[in-house]
């Protein structure tokens, strides 16, 4: 006869509770990786996203707020509201290279797509894009598009191919290596070709500016503003306020599921304080033919991080599955949107499940410390008189 | 009912101590529960010999269950002395007094008390877990046992699907578990037929006749008679 053995069999004994202690916590876990693994996915990839802008500062009309600013990411559609006064006027500082960007959109196939005009061999330099086929388009006017991956993809889009924009007819010229950003989602054509296209008379959606000198950045900030009516945040700025948006989003996430888990653990107790209850006699017995105390209050705690185990391990496992139907959906939600094609990664690594799964043991077997102490604390003839 | 001279254990000092297996002195217990305090026990002195079979006697309610707990190290007395085997119960802590019970004595209750839902077997050795023994000296020690009560055929048997008389052996048979030299009994019999009330009996005769001290809480005088010492429990003192 072990503890091991004795844990079983009264863990078992009521095998209704068991079960229903067993689903609360690992609802609880469930949740618990669930969130995590979208919270850090959607961090992850705003990390990555904001690594990849290649740029010190980013140029906005005034009064653009932080969502605006932060879909500056992902390609989508802004409104052209710099004009080309301005534009030049902040091409005439020193010390700066500017990189305009032209959101606009279209459709293929009745299916919304963003289109970008840039000026096409700076931008390939800054952002090292490289070529999976074809070339980068030269002329300025060209009406040749530089596919990205995911796009290229999703529509079978092959150098050579010819598709309509705003009813001008263009022509693929090249289509890049996937780069893992909103970038890939994207269809580039030449800045001027596009103010032409969409008729923006020479207006622009955004900049983004490298700054030769990184330590005057702050300078050509002030130097920007003063020279032209418009805004501007520095990458640092914008990551702060992609992240703050995408940490308040899953702190909230964490929040919910440290609810659920702490909502499983009174779970835990009210069932351990239960089989106290029952088991009173039980533990009586036990005392009087020799348990120590520590003995009985052992028991009661293995039987707690037994719920912790198994729970845990099913929460990782049921969560883990959850977590890769639910990403999909999210992937295209409003918040999301600004990641671009790019995919959430649903499996939390292994780390943290490892993580996860020693907080719930944790979690179930502090849940288990009054209730097995109650129990040990019982004196045998006390236990025993109980009828 | 050859009680023991009481000048021995009085004026004997050390020496009285070796021969008697148990000594109380001027031992109270009050149990503080809710409202008004019960006395139960109102200052016992008794001395028990070394291997002898004694019973308690005495009208229900005073005391004989309190004064067996005292004996068998389950509850430490509110004033007084409690010495058993040359240890002093008052003074023990909980962890002391719980190794105290699983190598030293074995209890036997009226009802029984087995874990219903462990099996025979597993109802013996998980009182020899209780003093460290390895899971070989368990099985080995605990088919003997059953084999010595006459239950070795019920071995894997779930606990409450014993008779009354089957469930006092196996109550018998775990008590026996650490080999303890002391064996404590609350009516062991006041809940069996009169048949398995004669096979325990004989069980305990055995017991005694191998030299173990027997101290019995009963009610019937008829086998009270059986006993070489018959002390009466009154009104939670133990009448000379
Ligand atoms: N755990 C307890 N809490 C409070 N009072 C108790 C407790 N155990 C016993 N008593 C009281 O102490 C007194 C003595 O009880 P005890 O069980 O020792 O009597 P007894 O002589 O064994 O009686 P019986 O022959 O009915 O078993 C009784 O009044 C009882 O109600
Ligand atoms: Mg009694």
């Amino acid at each position: 006869m072990n503890d091991f053995k004795l844990v079983v069999r009264n863990l078992l004994g009521s095998r209704s509770r068991f079960a229903l202690t067993l689903v609360g916590i690992t609802l609880g876990i469930t949740s618990l990786v669930v969130m995590m693994s979208l919270g850090a996915g959607l961090r992850a990839q705003i990390d990555k996203q904001a690594a990849d802008l290649g740029a010190n500062l980013i140029v906005t009309p005034k009064g653009w707020c932080a969502y605006e600013q932060v879909k500056v990411l992902s390609g989508t559609q802004l409104p052209d509201a710099i004009p080309a006064e301005d534009l030049a006027a902040i091409e005439q500082l020193e010390g700066i290279r500017v990189l305009p960007y032209l959101t606009v959109g279209s459709a293929i196939d009745n299916e919304p797509v963003p289109v970008t005009g840039i000026r096409m061999d700076e931008t390939v330099a800054s952002k090292r894009w490289s070529l999976a086929e074809g070339e980068v388009p030269q002329a300025e006017e060209a009406l040749e598009v530089l596919a990205g991956a995911a796009v290229a993809d999703s529509f079978g889009l092959a150098v050579g191919d010819a598709l309509t924009l705003r009813g001008a007819t263009f022509t693929v010229a090249g289509v890049l290596e996937a780069a893992g950003t909103g970038d890939d989602g994207v269809l580039f054509i030449p800045l001027a070709a596009a103010q032409k296209v969409y008729e923006t008379d020479g207006r622009i959606s955004f900049a983004a500016v490298q700054v030769d000198d990184l330590d005057a950045v702050d300078l050509a900030a002030q130097r920007i503003t003063d020279a032209a009516n418009v805004a501007v945040v520095s990458d640092r700025q914008l990551l702060a306020s992609v992240l703050s948006v995408v940490n308040t989003v899953s702190t909230t996430l964490r929040i919910i599921a440290a609810v659920a888990v702490l909502t499983a653990a009174f779970g835990i107790v009210n069932t351990m304080l239960m089989a106290t209850f029952e088991r009173r006699r039980e533990i009586g017995i036990m005392k009087s033919i020799g348990s120590s105390n520590a003995r009985i209050f052992r028991t009661f705690m293995a039987e707690a991080a037994t719920y912790g185990v198994v729970g845990g391990l099913i929460g990782l496992a049921v969560g883990t599955g959850v977590s890769r139907l639910l990403t999909p959906l999210i992937a295209q939600n409003e918040f999301t949107a600004f990641v671009g094609g790019a995919r959430v990664d649903a499996v939390p690594p292994l780390a943290d499940m490892a993580l996860i799964l020693g907080g719930a043991v944790v979690v179930a077997t502090l849940a288990g410390v009054y209730p097995a102490w109650r129990a040990a604390r019982l004196t045998p003839v006390e236990a025993i008189s109980y009828e | 009912m050859s009680s023991a001279p009481m000048g021995a254990a009085i004026t004997g000092g050390t020496t009285a101590a070796r021969e008697h297996v148990m000594t109380v002195r001027d031992a109270h217990k009050t149990y503080e529960g809710r409202g008004v305090p019960v006395h139960a026990l109102r200052g016992v002195d008794l001395d028990i010999d070394t291997g002898s079979f004694t019973c308690l006697i005495g009208p229900s309610g005073h005391g004989k269950s309190t004064l067996l707990h005292l004996l068998g190290g389950l509850d430490r007395p509110s004033s007084g002395s409690v010495t058993v085997l040359g240890e002093h119960i008052e003074r023990m802590s909980d962890a002391q007094l719980a190794r105290f019970r699983a190598h030293r004595i074995g209890f036997v209750f009226q009802f029984f008390n087995l874990l219903k839902g462990l099996t025979v077997a597993e109802n013996v050795q998980l009182a020899m877990s209780f003093a460290g023994a390895s899971a070989r000296e368990q099985r080995s020690r605990t088919d003997e046992l059953l084999a010595s009560v006459g239950l070795s055929a019920k071995r894997d048997a779930r606990a409450n699907e014993l008779s009354g008389g089957q469930m006092q052996r196996v109550a018998i048979a775990r008590a026996l578990a650490n080999d303890p030299e002391v064996l404590l009994l609350d009516e062991p019999t006041g809940n069996l037929d009169s048949a398995s009330e004669s096979e325990v009996l004989g069980i305990l005769d055995g017991l005694h006749a191998e030299g173990r001290t027997i101290v019995m809480v009963t009610h019937s005088l008829e086998i009270a008679a059986r006993a070489e010492r018959i002390v009466e429990v009154h009104d939670g003192r133990v009448l000379a």
